[in-house]
């Protein structure tokens, strides 16, 4: 039942960012503006001197797989964390395991030198 | 709490902490400039050979005969989960002494497939002991997904890239139909342990339009759906020769080798301690004519070697439902002792094509000669192959002789029929080895260079098996009737 607010709250909030972005173009000196000059793309002032697509670097998908591992480690971590007090010391230690495994792997990351930028 | 619990499970807890060990070793000493950045996949490899024996050892001195259930039902120990443990144990090791040369010769500097290959072991060892559906699927799942990382592991072919991906998408579609099954199951049922399911299927007729549940029915068929992929019976098969080809040829050993044994398990348990009905056996039946008739048949057309072995294992697995089809006592018996020859018999052939690799040994062709330049080795690749079709003194005759037998007992007299006309086709292109070999001269002829000790080891040891089978069956014969009354009583 307490979802209620908050689907009003992203309503009412999109609909408040829509103002937002309306209101400029309602006070807008002359909304056609636009030449080619203005359209083409920023780069420092020059015309862009090679071709838009690059080879995508390798390291943002190991960060992000590597997000999305320690991700659901934490997903595991909440009910844990919530029941510490009536699970007792199996519970802690099984915990403890599970983390144990996985800073294994996260060593192994470590060492492969999966997390150095240059 | 769990303290007996944790003991049974010893063997499991050692093979997890060794790969464990080995793998933070490997890491760190691979990336060491003090040593200049070893290749460690020879040193990573004894090693997990070494700890795969001594978990064979931890395996085998718990006592058998025993039913134990841990985890809140979740893992059952009893002596078909003993000897199916050990037995997968084996396979696995003779695989890691089969690539210990490859690794050599190939400056693959990837000791982590090792670490894969020990990790997926100690999920197959859960899956054959797994007691509920959810630690099922959560075992093969572990398992696949090492598989699919050893696929693709050779990352400058593209072959193996492909490969990988192939099964990656059949074996995640797979899994999806195998738990929409589990849970289909779980809904209309309420459990998923397999004890309590055997209570509510006993006498229960599976039928989809009968009285009874069509809920059920649903379940159990994507279940076996689910299983039928994975273990590339005919309908589903689609991926394996690809699979087969493209991955590096000790992961193509693998495959073949040890998930056969683990899955199949897996299916008895499920399919003949839970489910056990007739309905669903009309589904391994027509699978089983289909994969006898599809592996005798599209292995003629092949010339590739690792195709045409994928095709041979197909087919070989049309044979082993013979004795699944029927469940009879017979025919679980019969099955465990197929997929024991099996087994032996596709070490054997992987053996050699380890051994003969080394100058791109892709084509059957490229065997031309063979009995003059290298006669050992033709012997040993004609005797194996006479085995996988099924000639009378050698190991596969026995296996296919019961396995018929068992078909014949149980009255499914259309599936021995089947089975005996196919396997004379497929002696066709198993005996076309020999004839290369033999009587083949070749345009250009290839020298190979000599296997090492270990494989040769190895290609004795199991060709004294195939060959020498016949002659003291007992042991195996026993071994097997104590696993399938074990499951079925």
């Amino acid at each position: 039942m307490e979802f209620a607010p908050i689907c009003v709250y992203l309503v009412i909030s999109l609909l408040f960012s829509l103002i937002l972005i309306g209101v400029s173009f309602l006070f807008a000196s002359s909304p056609n503006s636009a030449y080619p000059e203005k359209l083409s793309a920023y780069e420092c002032g020059f015309d862009p001197f090679d071709d838009a697509r690059s080879r995508f670097d390798i390291r943002f998908y190991l960060v992000s797989i590597l997000f999305i591992i320690f991700d659901l480690e934490v997903t595991f971590l909440f009910p844990w964390a919530v029941s510490l007090n009536k699970i007792g010391l199996f519970g802690f230690w099984s915990m403890i395991i599970f983390l144990l495994i996985l800073t294994i792997g996260f060593l192994y990351e470590w060492k492969k030198g999966a997390l150095d930028w240059e | 709490m769990f303290e007996h619990d944790f003991l049974a499970l010893f063997p499991e807890i050692f093979l997890i902490n060794a790969t464990i060990i080995l793998l933070i070793y490997g890491v760190v000493f691979s990336t060491s400039k003090k040593y200049d950045y070893p290749p460690l996949v020879c040193n990573v490899s004894w090693l997990g050979l070494l700890s795969v024996l001594i978990t064979i050892l931890l395996v085998a001195s718990s006592t058998p005969l025993t039913v134990a259930n841990l985890f809140y039902n979740n893992l059952i120990i009893d002596n078909f989960t003993y000897f199916c443990q050990i037995f997968l144990l084996i396979s696995t090791a003779s695989t890691i002494v089969m690539c210990l040369g490859y690794f050599k010769e190939e400056s693959l500097n990837a000791f982590e497939s090792i670490v894969l290959i020990l990790l997926s072991t100690c999920s197959m060892l859960f899956m054959i002991s797994a007691y509920d559906l959810i630690a099922m699927y959560l075992a093969i799942e572990l398992q696949s997904l090492c598989f699919y990382v050893i696929a693709a592991s050779k990352r400058d072919s593209e072959f193996s890239t492909e490969a990988g991906l192939k099964y990656f998408i059949l074996g995640a579609f797979s899994s999806g139909i195998l738990l929409f099954g589990c849970s289909m199951i779980y809904g209309f049922t309420g459990v998923t342990n397999f004890e309590e399911l055997a209570k509510i299927f006993t006498g229960y007729e599976i039928t989809l339009f009968g009285a009874q549940s069509s809920g059920i029915f649903m379940g159990i068929l994507f279940i076996a759906v689910g299983f039928l992929f994975k273990i590339t019976a005919v309908p589903f098969h689609m991926w394996a020769p690809d699979v087969y080809e493209g991955s590096p040829t000790l992961v193509t050993a693998f495959f073949s080798i040890a998930p056969k044994i683990s899955i199949l398990a897996n299916m008895v348990r499920v399919f003949i301690y839970s489910f056990y009905d007739p309905t669903w056996q009309q589904l391994f039946f027509f699978c089983s004519i289909a994969s006898m008739i599809l592996g005798a048949l599209a292995a003629m057309a092949q010339n590739k070697v690792k195709r045409l072995l994928a095709y041979s294992s197909i087919g070989h697995v049309g044979y082993l439902f013979i004795g699944f089809s029927c469940g009879t006592i017979e025919g679980i018996q019969s099955l465990l002792i197929g997929v024991f020859i099996y087994v032996l018999m596709t070490i054997n052939v992987f053996a050699i094509v380890l051994a003969l690799r080394q100058n791109r040994f892709k084509y059957i062709a490229d065997l031309g000669a063979l009995a003059k330049t290298n006669p050992i080795l033709a012997i040993t690749l004609s005797i194996t192959m006479f085995s996988y079709a099924g000639i009378p003194p050698l190991a596969g005759f026995c296996s296919k002789f019961y396995l018929f037998f068992a078909a014949l007992g149980c009255g499914a007299y259309l599936l021995a029929l089947i089975g005996v006309v196919t396997s004379v086709i497929s002696c066709f292109y198993y005996i076309r080895f020999v004839k290369i070999m033999y009587f083949d001269t070749p345009k250009k002829w290839i020298l190979y260079k000599a296997m090492d000790r270990e494989k040769s080891l190895l290609l004795a040891i199991t060709l004294f098996l195939i060959s020498f089978f016949f002659l003291y069956p007992s042991p195996l014969f026993l071994v097997s009737h104590q696993m399938a009354l074990s499951l079925c009583l």
